[in-house]
């Protein structure tokens, strides 16, 4: 999987391309702001781009910004945002188009190599990858009773995993359990909240996530 | 007693004397006169006297008083011309008219007793010479058998007669109708109307009565003029002689009023000095105005420390240039410049008045001049209090950056290089080289998550990213009760955004440790150039602003973008924190 990353920080950019490329990534270009990421983009065509939210000149959201025009030009690039600060209302913002090979994750996220190498991967495959901060940013702030309350703990868990974007597979992966178990949870969680069955793991994300913001 | 006393004396009796003498003229030699008549056209010329003398006194500066004198010795002077003692009617026929002239002279002349405008001046010196042009020709072709226009049929005889020849007398007393009585008082009543268009609306006010009485007899003059070439019944002449001694009597009495009406203006003074106890120093101008009679009246604090005047905001008084349109008056107070005043120039013929009122306002001005002295600082306070905020903000968000994209950019990339080696050892190598590889990637890992958190407490860096709104979303979400957030999504400048949300975080800290509440609200909105920022919750209420240091802070805080903020807290209902922020879009 070919992978462009744009981070302004030197050691950080090398440290992720290193990781990447342990990870059996193909780092084709590295960015150092969002102009040169454009540039990249459109040169190599990767399947995934890393970018992080804030670079130069201003140090705001650039990056942010830079990944909204990609994803409009060209979609059959996934992209992966990183960000210092994780706030839900924003990071759904971004999504609200679609969720297909986007992803939003805090940037110490990177420090847990594995799942971050997961989440890199379903990205580039068109999946979605959500921090679990926005997940839990989003539970939280639910204080009425309502359907959530009637899940059991275990099918919570299900449920925060699914909206960060993790399939069927990955979800028995990090639950150790098995794929039987894993939709039975899904299926109950969609009878309680009232949802239809989706039809393919993107649109169940979409659909999980509509549910927690409204 | 001085020179002009005796002199204004001799005049008063001279006057009295010569106006008895006129009635017994006119009584003897018009046989259609009446006493009422002849009393009449004496009071009308005793009228000027009068006028003119009380002028004198009390403006001793101003040709006006001497002038109306003279009106009204031409006005005696004229009567005598019927006389049938030769040189009598020979001397006061030569100069019956020149009163005529001079109530002319008067009018333009009024209030400051000099004519300076070119166009009336050229007006005069023709009406002065055509009233004397014309009888001294008429005098010079007269025959003595020759009935003269008003006179009686008894001849009178000219001593300087050069040719007896009463086609040229008529033809002369015909042009001098046309001349004299026609074109020049209509032209007259023309200056009038211009002088009037021209005045500023306080010369107006003191013109008015004046020359409205000039005009009624200027206006008869034409009428007379006409009616000299038709075959009108005498009757109506009669009238025409009421209409003329009373519009030349009440002209001298609108100079009276005039006078008198500065005197009123005066006692203005006084009531002034009662006003100004209990006047606000920012409407001083408006009592002045009033004692002035200047609606257009400007007033200019002068502060030496700006070396400028400034008006009563606080805001630079450019000074008007000191010209016929506008006039300008110094105050003083102890030899240093105190104020300027800018004013209709009528008010150049008043320096007592003006002189007065700036002594009764003095003491005011020097009160209004310390509280234009203190709006001034309080503005460069308020300016430079919005600027340390904004430099304290502006910090904030500096050390923010500083470490978000420096210790902990660095931490991250420290605990990645860590975690990849950890990898790469991947349990080949000392399982305790392994352990202490894990745990201080472990370790480094929590404190990026501290510093994430110090970062997010200095400066929210949601705030810059995603806004006020997402921000507000953020802080209920941490919050350890329910807290619903209704904010708008639209960005404003930093400061305001830092300002609402420092609000926000302060009172919602607040909520939390004082209120008891089971939940809260925030909400922000855009209201008419206005961003309106509101917390409020269920619990004990009974907070005072007084008591949290932090909500003296926060005031302090939004004062210092020109807002404000109210705390609304009964005991037992809740408590709500307003703040209200100007956000000019």
């Amino acid at each position: 999987m070919r992978v462009v990353i744009a981070e302004d920080s030197v050691l950080l950019r090398e440290g992720l391309a290193r990781v990447l490329t342990d990870g059996g990534f193909e780092v084709v270009a590295q960015a150092a702001n969002a102009d040169e990421l454009k540039k990249a983009v459109r040169r190599f065509k990767p399947d995934v781009a890393i970018v992080d939210v804030r670079m130069p000149p201003t140090q705001t959201d650039e990056g942010a910004r830079a990944a909204v025009e990609l994803r409009a030009e060209q979609p059959d690039v996934a992209v992966l945002l990183l960000s210092q600060v994780i706030e839900a209302t924003h990071a759904l913002a971004l999504v609200s188009e679609s969720a297909e090979g986007f992803g939003y994750l805090l940037k110490d996220r990177v420090l847990e190599i594995d799942d971050f190498l997961d989440a890199v991967r379903r990205v580039g495959r068109g999946g979605t990858a959500i921090d679990p901060e926005v997940i839990s940013q989003l539970l939280g702030r639910r204080r009425e009773e309502g359907p959530l309350d009637e899940l059991t703990p275990r099918e919570r868990e299900v449920l925060e995993l699914m909206a960060q974007g993790l399939s069927n597979k990955g979800i028995c992966e990090k639950l150790v359990v098995s794929p039987k178990t894993v939709e039975t949870h899904v299926n109950s969680i969609f009878w309680k909240l009232g949802l239809l069955p989706a039809q393919d793991e993107h649109r169940r994300v979409l659909a999980v996530l509509a549910y927690l913001r409204s | 007693m001085t020179r002009t006393r005796w002199l204004q004396l001799a005049l008063a009796l001279a006057g009295v004397l010569l106006g008895l003498l006129a009635y017994r003229v006119q009584m003897d030699n018009l046989p259609l006169t009446t006493t009422a008549r002849s009393i009449a056209s004496v009071v009308a010329a005793w009228s000027f006297l009068v006028a003119g003398l009380v002028a004198w006194r009390r403006r001793p500066d101003n040709r006006l008083g001497p002038l109306m004198v003279a009106v009204c010795f031409a006005l005696l002077a004229r009567q005598f011309r019927y006389s049938h003692d030769d040189l009598a009617f020979t001397a006061f026929f030569l100069i019956g008219e020149l009163g005529y002239a001079l109530v002319a002279h008067v009018a333009l002349a009024y209030p400051s007793g000099r004519v300076t405008d070119r166009v009336e001046r050229v007006f005069l010196y023709v009406a002065y010479v055509v009233a004397v042009a014309f009888p001294l020709a008429i005098l010079l072709f007269h025959d003595g058998e020759q009935r003269l226009r008003y006179f009686d049929s008894r001849p009178h005889d000219s001593l300087i007669a050069v040719v007896s020849d009463g086609g040229v007398v008529d033809f002369l007393q015909d042009a001098y109708a046309v001349t004299g009585y026609g074109v020049l008082a209509t032209t007259f009543v023309l200056l009038i109307g211009r002088k009037l268009l021209l005045a500023t609306p306080r010369a107006r006010r003191i013109l008015w009565p004046l020359l409205l009485a000039a005009v009624v007899a200027a206006l008869r003059a034409v009428l007379d003029s006409a009616l000299s070439f038709s075959s009108r019944p005498p009757a109506f002449t009669v009238d025409l002689f009421w209409w003329q001694v009373i519009a030349l009597t009440a002209l001298p009495l609108a100079i009276l009023w005039g006078l008198l009406r500065a005197r009123l203006a005066r006692s203005h003074v006084s009531e002034l000095v009662v006003h100004l106890e209990e006047t606000a120093p920012g409407d001083l101008r408006d009592e002045l105005a009033v004692a002035l009679e200047d609606p257009t009246l400007e007033l200019g604090l002068w502060l030496p420390e700006r070396d400028e005047y400034v008006d009563a905001q606080g805001a630079t008084f450019l000074v008007p240039e000191d010209g016929p349109t506008r006039a300008v008056t110094l105050i003083e107070h102890d030899g240093e410049p105190l104020a300027v005043l800018a004013h209709d120039p009528t008010l150049r013929d008043e320096p007592k008045l003006v002189e007065a009122v700036a002594a009764a306002a003095r003491l005011a001005l020097v009160n209004a001049r310390l509280h234009a002295e203190v709006r001034a600082q309080l503005e460069t306070v308020q300016e430079s209090r919005a600027r340390i905020v904004s430099a304290a903000d502006e910090e904030r968000r500096r050390i923010e950056r500083d470490l978000h994209d420096g210790a902990q950019q660095r931490l991250v990339a420290l605990a990645l290089e860590l975690r990849a080696a950890e990898r790469q050892l991947g349990g080949s190598g000392d399982p305790n080289v392994e352990r202490l590889l894990s745990s201080t990637a472990d370790e480094l890992q929590v404190a990026v998550e501290e510093l994430r958190e110090l970062a997010q407490g200095i400066h929210p860096g949601i705030l810059t990213q995603g806004g006020l709104g997402h921000a507000l979303e953020q802080l209920a979400a941490r919050a350890p009760l329910p807290v619903t957030v209704d904010a708008t999504d639209e960005r404003f400048t930093p400061e305001v955004e830092a300002t609402a949300y420092f609000v926000a975080c302060e009172a919602l800290t607040n909520v939390v440790k004082h209120a008891g509440a089971t939940r809260a609200s925030i909400a922000a909105r855009r209201d008419d150039g206005l961003l309106v920022i509101e917390v409020s919750d269920d619990g004990n209420g009974g907070a005072e602003e007084s008591v949290g240091s932090g909500l003296r802070g926060l005031t302090d805080r939004v004062e210092a973008r020109g807002g404000s903020l109210v705390v609304e807290s009964l005991a037992g209902s809740g408590t709500r924190v307003r703040g209200v922020i100007p956000c000019a879009s």
